[in-house]
């Protein structure tokens, strides 16, 4: 099978669902003739023309105009927020208008909308461009969140994303760009709600998202050497949430440990962590344990970046400790 | 800076229909909202409420006999003048004000904001004040991009026009040149603040509009006529593809901000002068009573029906049932 990175597996998925749908609309800041800062949407301008636009830097209008877009039925936005971490500036745009618009207006209208959010420590981008706040919107009802680990997957989900008729959040990782994997010529989808195993295993479940998947998948090979076997799990989408498949795990191996590179505290794995003992408690043979980023904001040294990512090494050590019990 | 609109209004160039349904929707809205306090007074709806009363010009104006139901409108915090100008059927209104299922949100219950009628371009207005002036924006990019020739109109108050998202929409509108209309409903006060003491501007909130290269003017919005053409002059310039319009339209609240508002911010002596010599459907009536378009027992009978129709609006609503518990978990997801 042919091997691509994530960035053209993503600007693949843009390019299919915009040829397949024409209200399809792509804008942003410098998504234009720019091709985005990330270069997701290079070329798009050029085929598509006035169906991308370059917009003001005006992230909550972005979003609200998204919206006000999406209601009329005439249209299908897939806006992006350049950093993540915008979010912020259109917060009440996100939390309220896109994920409850629809609700709170008893359901009248449909919110076909896919916001595009850049996450991720990478390149000393400093405490406002490297956060990853997609457990923010967890707590939001009405946001379907997709963080996709892989070429395959991130063009497979962004499909189902543009199609679907509720809003989403579409978290990528900045440093996943680059990273290539396989993905096939023909056309494929991937259902949200449906957790992937990255890699089988029957003593320790890893559950991981985004870049921890990688690192997750790295320290599995280590611990193998030594006679420990992970199963690597990777949700995919946080909300919906696939519960089934995590608990599948949890009671095959008893011992569960969740990364993300979320900061720790009121991170995705504290819902999951819950969701695993309301359910699984007596199934598990050693207290649930997490690594995240630390509590603090991320500094802009480069150098002392890296102490904020989730290591190979912490991850062997955690493992390692679970499988005292 | 902005200019006040003005023009020469004579009754006679319009129809006696046209005229009259002005006139109905006017007492239409100050009757619903008249019956609705006194549905809160007797503990039947909760919440707040902010009274249109006083502004029925205003909306009738720059509704009736100029959007169709395929054009959208984003009401305000005073937004039942407006819903009611488009034709939302009163009895949905008041459903969604007492929570029964007869309401546009099958008995989730809305306040003035969140009830919604797509069919006649209601899309609904937020909680949180003036957040329409950047959702509109994107449903007049939706028409402009589907090549059709509908307006949004933005109504939004003083108070809201504080609200950053103003400089957001109007830069976009004026940039993409969009098929919409912002109406300030502007009655001088956001809450107990006079507008004077919260925004900068030379002397209109319509001023603001000149920066962003967009046509605009300040309008007499008591004068339900002269509002009409202020907006049809808009109307026809968006079709004409010739971008947004910013309307500023006086006018004053005759209640307080919301039910239970002691309203003794306002000079008592100005308010006397807003209910007594400038309210809009008393100045209508003069008109037509002096140029004989009506008698007097013809508009009386228009009261009468209105009146009718808005009790059995109520016995509507309030005979249909509460929801079931199960509906909170309905409609979250298409």
């Amino acid at each position: 099978m042919r091997t691509i990175n994530m960035r053209t597996a993503l600007l693949e998925a843009l390019n299919e669902e915009m040829e397949r749908d024409e209200t399809t609309l792509v804008f942003g800041e410098d998504v234009g003739k720019f091709g985005g800062i990330n270069k997701v949407t290079e070329g798009l301008y050029e085929k598509y023309g006035n169906r991308v636009f370059d917009t003001p830097i005006a992230e909550p209008t972005i979003v609200a105009a998204a919206v006000g877009m999406a209601i009329t039925g005439n249209a299908r936005p897939v806006p992006e927020l350049q950093f993540g971490d915008f979010a912020g500036i259109a917060f009440d745009e996100i939390f309220n208008k896109m994920g409850k618009w629809r609700f709170m207006h008893g359901g009248q209208m449909e919110m076909p909308i896919t916001l595009r959010l850049p996450v991720g420590i990478a390149g000393g981008a400093g405490p406002e461009h490297s956060q990853s706040p997609q457990a923010l919107f967890m707590h939001g009802p009405g946001l379907q969140i997709v963080i996709p680990s892989t070429p395959y997957d991130a063009k497979g989900l962004l499909k189902t994303a543009i199609r679907d008729n509720n809003a989403v959040l579409f978290f990528e990782h900045k440093l996943l760009y680059d990273m290539k994997g396989e993905v096939p010529e023909e056309e494929y989808l991937i259902p949200f709600g449906k957790a992937d195993i990255k890699r089988e295993g029957s003593d320790v479940t890893v559950i991981a998202t985004a870049l921890q998947v990688h690192t997750a998948l790295e320290a599995a090979e280590e611990l193998a050497a030594d006679g420990t076997e992970v199963e690597v799990v990777d949700p995919r989408t946080l909300a919906p949430l696939d519960m089934e498949t995590i608990l599948s795990s949890v009671r095959k191996t008893g011992r569960v440990l969740i990364v993300h590179e979320e900061s720790k505290t009121g991170g995705s794995g504290a819902e999951i962590a819950a969701q695993i003992q309301e359910e699984a408690l007596f199934d598990l043979a050693a207290p649930i344990r997490r690594i995240g980023s630390p509590d603090v904001p991320i500094a802009q040294n480069i150098y002392l970046e890296q102490f904020y990512r989730p290591s190979k090494e912490q991850i062997v050590q955690a493992v390692n400790e679970l499988m005292e019990y | 800076m902005a200019e006040i609109y003005k023009k020469e209004t004579q009754l006679k160039d319009y129809s006696k229909d046209v005229l009259l349904d002005f006139y109905r929707t006017m007492v239409k809205i100050r009757k619903f909202d008249e019956h609705l306090i006194r549905l809160m007074q007797e503990g039947k709806v909760s919440g707040f409420y902010h009274s249109g009363i006083g502004s029925e010009g205003l909306s009738a104006g720059s509704i009736r006999n100029v959007l169709r139901d395929e054009d959208y409108i984003y009401y305000n915090h005073r937004g039942c003048n407006q819903k009611i100008a488009k034709g939302v059927p009163l009895s949905k209104i008041y459903g969604d004000f007492l929570g029964t299922t007869e309401g546009t949100t099958r008995g989730l219950g809305a306040g003035i904001v969140h009830s919604a009628d797509p069919s006649r371009g209601v899309l609904g207005q937020a909680g949180t004040i003036g957040s329409q002036l950047g959702i509109g924006i994107g449903t007049a990019y939706a028409s402009k991009f589907k090549g059709t020739d509908q307006v949004t109109v933005i109504y939004f108050g003083d108070g809201a026009a504080s609200r950053e998202m103003l400089h957001g929409s109007l830069n976009w509108a004026g940039l993409y040149n969009l098929p919409v209309i912002y109406i300030c409903e502007n009655n001088e006060y956001a809450i107990s603040c006079h507008v004077s003491e919260t925004h900068a501007v030379k002397e209109h909130i319509a001023d603001w509009a000149y920066g962003y290269g967009i046509s605009n003017c300040v309008v007499d919005g008591n004068d339900v006529l002269l509002m009409h053409e202020a907006t049809k002059e808009a109307v026809e310039r968006a079709k004409r593809g010739e971008g947004p319009t910013f309307i500023e339209a006086q006018t004053f609240r005759h209640r307080g901000h919301f039910e239970g508002d002691p309203y003794d911010y306002v000079d008592g002596e100005l308010l006397k002068d807003w209910k007594e010599n400038k309210d809009p459907i008393r100045n209508f009536v003069s008109r037509m009573l002096l140029d004989k378009i009506a008698e007097k027992q013809e508009l009386k009978t228009i009261d009468q029906e209105v009146e009718q129709e808005i009790l059995e609006a109520i016995e509507k609503a309030e005979s249909a049932p509460q929801p079931e518990a199960g509906r909170i978990y309905e409609g979250l997801f298409a």
